[in-house]
């Protein structure tokens, strides 16, 4: 084999393998999916914490599984699956911080993880999506919104502001990558 | 001493066996339909480089009927994914070896 084989035979299977991974690549359903539960339990800042718990035992793997059954779907009629492995341990690894974050803020009396913690684990959840994706956009807004939370730590503002704030931010965010996402892979 | 390129496997640094073992690394597994369109090659074509793989135990091969249709399912196997690794390394490394001024 010759330089010039070995430099096309890397190409080709560098090619191969990006093919590989956008054609498997849907990262949009599952931002626009937590997206739309972050904006809707917007409405429930107002309410007691049980509730907005509630909304999210509830919501969240409901979200999951609509996001494995496209998922699934989608393989299928692609004829290249990807293991979900990845996926379903992100989401229970997401939901499990998020809610122990919630509750052990609310046991020992430090506000700052009951209001902060579950934004910080579903933006480090979105960081190992980007991994798995090997989607730098979706790296990069997960790491500002990690940066804006912990930015927001700082200010003084009441539970209800910040939660709100906390939602808007993650909920409209995740929202307009999703979107984009998905009509660039139309127009692509 | 040994010239770099003696450590390329015969089984797959041929092109589309590379291509073949490279989509299949970055997923579960692939159909043959799949594989033919990024690929680019004949059914026949892609059926002999199958063949060689599988014979190699780079890969296994599972036939199926969906939706009364037959499909066939190709998963790269750990032997597999081992050699295609071993592969690239290879060939960067022949690739750096010609860079640094050492003779191809």
């Amino acid at each position: 084999m010759n330089a010039d084989e070995a430099r096309e035979s890397l190409a080709f299977s560098e090619y191969a393998r990006k093919r590989a991974r956008d054609d498997m690549s849907r990262p949009w359903l599952a931002l626009v999916l937590l997206a739309t539960l972050s904006v809707v339990s917007l409405s429930l800042t107002e309410s007691a914490a049980s509730l907005t718990g509630l909304f999210w035992a509830f919501a969240g793997p409901l979200g999951a599984g609509a996001i494995a059954l496209y998922a699934y779907r989608r393989s299928r009629s692609s004829g290249i699956e990807s293991s979900p492995l990845g996926y379903v341990a992100i989401t229970a690894g997401l939901l499990i911080l998020a809610y122990t974050a919630g509750r052990l803020g609310f046991a020992f009396q430090v506000p700052a993880v009951a209001r902060f913690g579950p934004a910080i684990a579903v933006a480090a959840g979105f960081l190992a999506l980007a991994w798995i994706e090997r989607s730098w956009m979706v790296a990069a807004i997960s790491a500002a919104l990690l940066a804006v939370t912990v930015a927001i730590i700082g200010f003084d503002l009441s539970p209800q502001q910040s939660k709100a704030l906390l939602f808007g931010l993650y909920g409209f965010t995740l929202l307009a990558v999703g979107f984009s996402l998905r009509v660039g892979r139309n127009l692509g | 001493m040994t010239h770099p390129s003696s450590a390329l496997d015969d089984t797959i640094h041929q092109r589309v066996r590379l291509g073949i073992l490279a989509v299949l690394s970055e997923s579960r597994r692939a159909d043959f339909a799949y594989l033919q369109e990024v690929l680019e090659v004949t059914a026949g074509n892609l059926s002999q480089h199958l063949a060689i793989l599988e014979d190699a135990g780079h890969i296994q091969i599972a036939k199926a009927f969906e939706d009364k249709r037959p499909r066939t399912w190709v998963t790269v196997t750990r032997k597999g994914r081992t050699a295609l690794a071993a592969e690239v390394a290879t060939m960067r490394a022949l690739l750096d070896g010609i860079g640094s001024g050492q003779r191809p």
